[in-house]
């Protein structure tokens, strides 16, 4: 048995099972004409924790197995310089309305959690972990080590962050009558992180330049933003 | 896909992340990589055919990339389970507010130009 147990923690297996469930879900998310909570990133999540916890595999393990493809993230990160060039056209055209949007949305995306987390009566160190919630995986890490949170609880709830967001997007956008892909790809992006912004491609090219820029700045100015708020308040 | 395409994404996030190494920002090297990738396009004017196919590429996998770390929500561990409602309810309610919050603010600061 330990031949084959050796073989289920292998990168052989991790990269199998995660390709075989990406092509499971984006299957079932074409077929159910792309419901938001069949998004592959969900589908596939659920697929592969269902198998990990089916053949009693360990979380840390897999992902450590699974390094290859997580090495990836960073290449695919760079390339969204090149959307981003070709709207520059657009970005600058609207460059305050970005400038300011930014500024405002990111420091309520951080507060309004840490205020419902409060209210619900959440411990210091989970109104810590959720600051960064709305920041991409990578720069939220960074930011909750610097403040006290835990690395992992923050990393849940940036996911689970980019998930919410692709789900409600569009009912939200269609309640505030909202069909301009550049305010749906650069709230999306600023919300919901590279989770929206890999759903943002989805809607247009254009949706997907504003939410990677978004994301970005996002991202860069919440690194600066939080931690400074935080040791100001305290 | 083509590997001179991969190979200058590749040498932008090396390059990102040496900067980051050398200045000890605290901002992830993939993102100063992204940064540099946009200003060299600035400089020269636009990229390679072989690089807008492979970031096409890699930018339509970006969902496939993103199922690992997503499946790490289900395994918080035990002792995090008192903290749920809280955990979850700031995620809902703060990602809605946040999207309607920048939604609502660029429609109306976007006003009449759209």
């Amino acid at each position: 048995m330990t031949g084959l147990s050796a073989l289920l923690h292998s990168p052989l297996f991790a990269i199998t099972l995660v390709l075989g469930a990406y092509q499971l879900s984006l299957m079932l998310y074409r077929k159910s004409g792309q419901q938001p909570f069949l998004h592959p990133t969900i589908g596939g999540a659920v697929m592969v924790a269902g198998v990990l916890i089916l053949l009693d595999i360990d979380y840390t393990a897999f992902n450590t197995s699974a390094g290859w493809l997580n090495f990836w993230l960073g290449p695919a990160t760079v390339a969204l310089a090149i959307p981003l060039y070709k709207q520059l056209h657009l970005i600058r055209e609207m460059a305050a309305a970005l400038a300011i949007t930014l500024v405002t949305g990111a420091a309520f995306a951080c507060l309004s959690a840490i205020v419902v987390a409060h209210l619900l009566g959440g411990s210091e160190t989970t109104l810590l972990s959720l600051a960064a919630k709305s920041v991409t995986t990578p720069i939220a890490i960074g930011i909750s080590d610097s403040i006290g949170g835990v690395a992992t609880i923050t990393a849940s709830a940036v996911i689970l962050t980019g998930i919410v967001g692709i789900v409600a997007v569009n009912p939200l956008m269609r309640l505030c009558r909202i069909n301009d892909d550049r305010i749906w790809g650069f709230s999306l992006g600023l919300a919901a992180h590279a989770i929206g912004t890999a759903r943002a491609f989805e809607r247009s090219p254009v949706a997907g330049a504003f939410s990677s820029l978004a994301l970005c700045l996002t991202g860069t100015y919440s690194a600066v933003f939080i931690p400074l708020a935080l040791y100001w308040l305290r | 896909m083509k590997l001179s395409g991969l190979l200058i994404l590749l040498c932008f996030h090396l390059a990102g992340e040496m900067v980051v190494t050398l200045s000890g920002l605290p901002i992830p090297g993939a993102v100063v990589g992204l940064l540099l990738l946009f200003t060299a396009l600035l400089i020269r004017g636009g990229a390679t055919r072989s690089l807008e196919q492979t970031g096409g590429t890699m930018i339509g996998l970006l969902p496939l990339l993103l199922i690992v770390p997503s499946a790490g929500v289900f395994f918080l561990g035990e002792h995090f389970s008192g903290q749920w409602p809280a955990f979850a309810g700031a995620i809902v309610a703060g990602t809605l507010l946040t999207l309607l919050f920048s939604a609502l603010l660029m429609k109306f600061l976007a006003g009449g130009k759209q």
